[in-house]
Parts: C-alpha cells; structure tokens; sequence
C-alpha cells in the first residue's frame, strides 16, 4: 500500500469535511488529489494533529480529518493523551507510516521502523479506537468508514515509502492565501464571521 | 495574587471576547482555572504541552474561537516552535496569558527562576512576539482588550506578562 492510494479514496469522499495536513509527501499529494477550501496545508511537522484538534473543539458538528505522517507524530506526542482525555467525536486522523523520514532524502528510519508501535501508544493514552492499516481494503473499510461515525479515530497506515510526490507539482498557494480561503470557505458554510478576519 | 485580582483577571477575558482557553498550570497564576472552568461562557481545555496548548488555540481560531493560552513564561521556550509556525508564519491571532516567574518584577523570584526570567523578553523579541508586562490591576481590563485587538489586527500571537501583584 502507498500513501497515495489511500488519498485518491480519500478524496473521492470529501464534501464538507475539513482536512488539516502536516508537512511531508502527502501535503503535496493532497493538494494535488483536492482542491477542497476545507483543505488547510499546515506547512510543518508535529503541528496538523493540534491544529485539527482545536478546530474540532471549536466546531463539534462538523467532521475534521488530520493526516499526519509518522515522523510528524513523534515530534507530538503529547497530542496522545490529550486526544485521550478529551475524545472529540468528530476527528479522524490519519498518520501514514513509512517508517523513514522521506524528506531527508536519505530515508532516515523513523522509530517506528524499530520498536515503537504508534497504535499502542495511542490506545495506552485512552485513544479506544485506535487501529493500524495495513491494505488498501482495510482502509477503504476501516479508514474511510470512520467519516460516518461519531468518534474519535486514530489510524496508523502502514504504507510503502513512495516518492510520487516529488514528480507531482508542489502547491503554489501560500499559507497566507490557504488561510484565508480556508476561512472564508467556513464563514459561508456555517454562516457566521469568524472574529479574527475583521474587516478593515 | 488576591481573589479580586483573579476575577477581574478573567472578567477582563471575558469582556474581551475570548471564549476558548488551553492551559498547562502554574503557580502565579492559577487561582484563574477554576474561575475560567466554572463559567458557561468560557470553554476551558487542559493540555499536555505549551506546544499544543498553541497549535489547539490556533485551530480553535480558524474555526471561529477568540482564544488564549494560559502558561508559565518556560512554555514560551516549550511552544516556540508552534508559536513561530502556526501564530506567526500562518498568521493566526491568539492572546498568551503567561504567568512571568523569574523576572525583575516577580515577588517570589529566586535562583531556581531568574534565567528563566531574564531570557523571556529577548525570546518573544526574536520571535517577532508584541507583549506587555502588567505589574499591577491598573486598567487591566482595557489592556487585556487592547491586547486582543492587537492580536486580531496583528494577525499574531500577543503576549501578556503578569508579575508584581499578580505573583504575590
């Protein structure tokens, strides 16, 4: 199973969902797979599983999915026990696990391509439903049912390390303008003003 | 801190529109959690991390909270990072209420804080962090709303350090 493949099925059932992603192949993956103005490309590691949390909080009718990577989750797991604790119903997440820090160029193994083991280590924060993915079936069955029911989710996706990514165009919108339209996109579907914006 | 200067700590938040908080507790402080967890209005998140206590503040913004986070000054040090990517590079309001140990103006400073302290001010200066050092409950609601109003049309995480009084 590669990352991407999990994607394309993801995408296909996207509607109003908010997608929150980390720095890594899938930002670029995604953003080429959707073109959703849910989609918020949050540009580093061990910040999308945090930032997808708080918008869970602030809207709990509205369903938000994280993907995240392994090396990205490592550097937060903190966000664990806090997930554990506060069980927002209405969040995914979808770590996608290569075991190497792809970026490095070098594959640098991560540490769950050694003993640590992201699903345990969820479940032991009091994340129940906490599930590692090893097949595009299972994903399709287990990961993408997920969006219909009203539960906190973790998923670690054990995927191939695939470097499609880089023969894929990178985003050329940038933090600035996802933002706002990530926003704006919200102030018309839930039809309020989000506070920050302002107007001049 | 005296009871008084802790309710009027939190109704100056309140009239200043923040309705979401994530905090990781201190010791100057913390009379204002239970304050913030008893009132209806305010929703209050517990935290594992100054890092998250950020980036939970900052999602909660984008999806249409006033927020602020509760930490001790060491969690500057601790939330840096998220501070620098998720407040300032995407540009992200949130008010810092942070409890100032080991500065000149904190009234249980010791050796166990002052290079804590002493490090604080350059720290949210190299970030690009707008702060205000409060010493005492003098107009301490407007300055609280004037920070939130900054925050917004900053775009950016705004601090408010609180020793004098509020460390007694």
């Amino acid at each position: 199973m590669i990352r991407h493949e999990c994607l394309e099925l993801l995408a296909k059932r996207v509607s109003d969902q908010l997608i929150v992603t980390s720095q890594s192949g899938q930002r670029i993956e995604w953003s080429h797979l959707s073109k959703h103005e849910g989609n918020l490309l949050v540009g580093m590691m061990g910040c999308a599983i945090g930032v997808a949390t708080g918008l869970a909080l602030a809207l709990p009718h509205r369903k938000v999915i994280a993907l995240d990577s392994d090396g990205s989750v490592l550097l937060s797991l903190f966000n664990l026990a806090t997930l554990g604790n506060l069980q927002p119903k209405n969040l995914v997440i979808y770590v996608f696990d290569n075991g190497v820090y792809s970026g490095s160029r070098i594959s640098y193994p991560t540490a769950t391509s050694g003993n640590a083991d992201l699903e345990a280590m969820a479940r032991g924060a009091g994340i129940k439903n906490a599930q590692t993915i090893r097949t595009v079936e299972e994903f399709n069955k287990h990961g993408i049912g997920a969006l219909t029911r009203n539960e906190l989710a973790f998923f670690v996706c054990k995927v191939e390390e695939s470097l499609l990514h880089r023969e894929i165009p990178r985003p050329n919108t940038d933090l600035a303008e996802n933002k706002y339209t990530f926003v704006r996109y919200l102030e018309r579907t839930e039809e309020k003003t989000i506070p920050f914006v302002g107007r001049g | 801190m005296k009871d008084e200067l802790a309710k009027r700590l939190v109704q100056g938040l309140k009239e200043a529109g923040i309705n979401f908080v994530t905090y990781l507790p201190e010791t100057r402080l913390s009379q204002i959690v239970p304050l913030i967890r008893d009132d209806p209005e305010m929703e209050l998140v517990a935290v594992s991390s100054e890092q998250e206590a950020v980036t939970i503040a900052v999602g909660a913004t984008l999806g249409g909270k006033q927020a602020a986070v509760y930490m001790e000054n060491t969690g500057i040090y601790v939330s840096s990072y998220s501070l620098l990517v998720t407040g300032k590079q995407l540009g992200v309001p949130i008010l810092l209420v942070v409890g100032f140990l080991g500065g000149v103006p904190d009234q249980r400073n010791s050796f166990l804080y002052a290079t804590i302290g002493n490090h604080t001010i350059p720290v949210l200066q190299g970030l690009g962090i707008e702060y205000q050092l409060l010493e005492n409950g003098e107009r301490l609601e407007a300055r609280i709303k004037d920070a939130v109003r900054a925050a917004n049309a900053l775009r950016a995480p705004y601090a408010l350090l609180f020793a004098g009084e509020f460390s007694e």
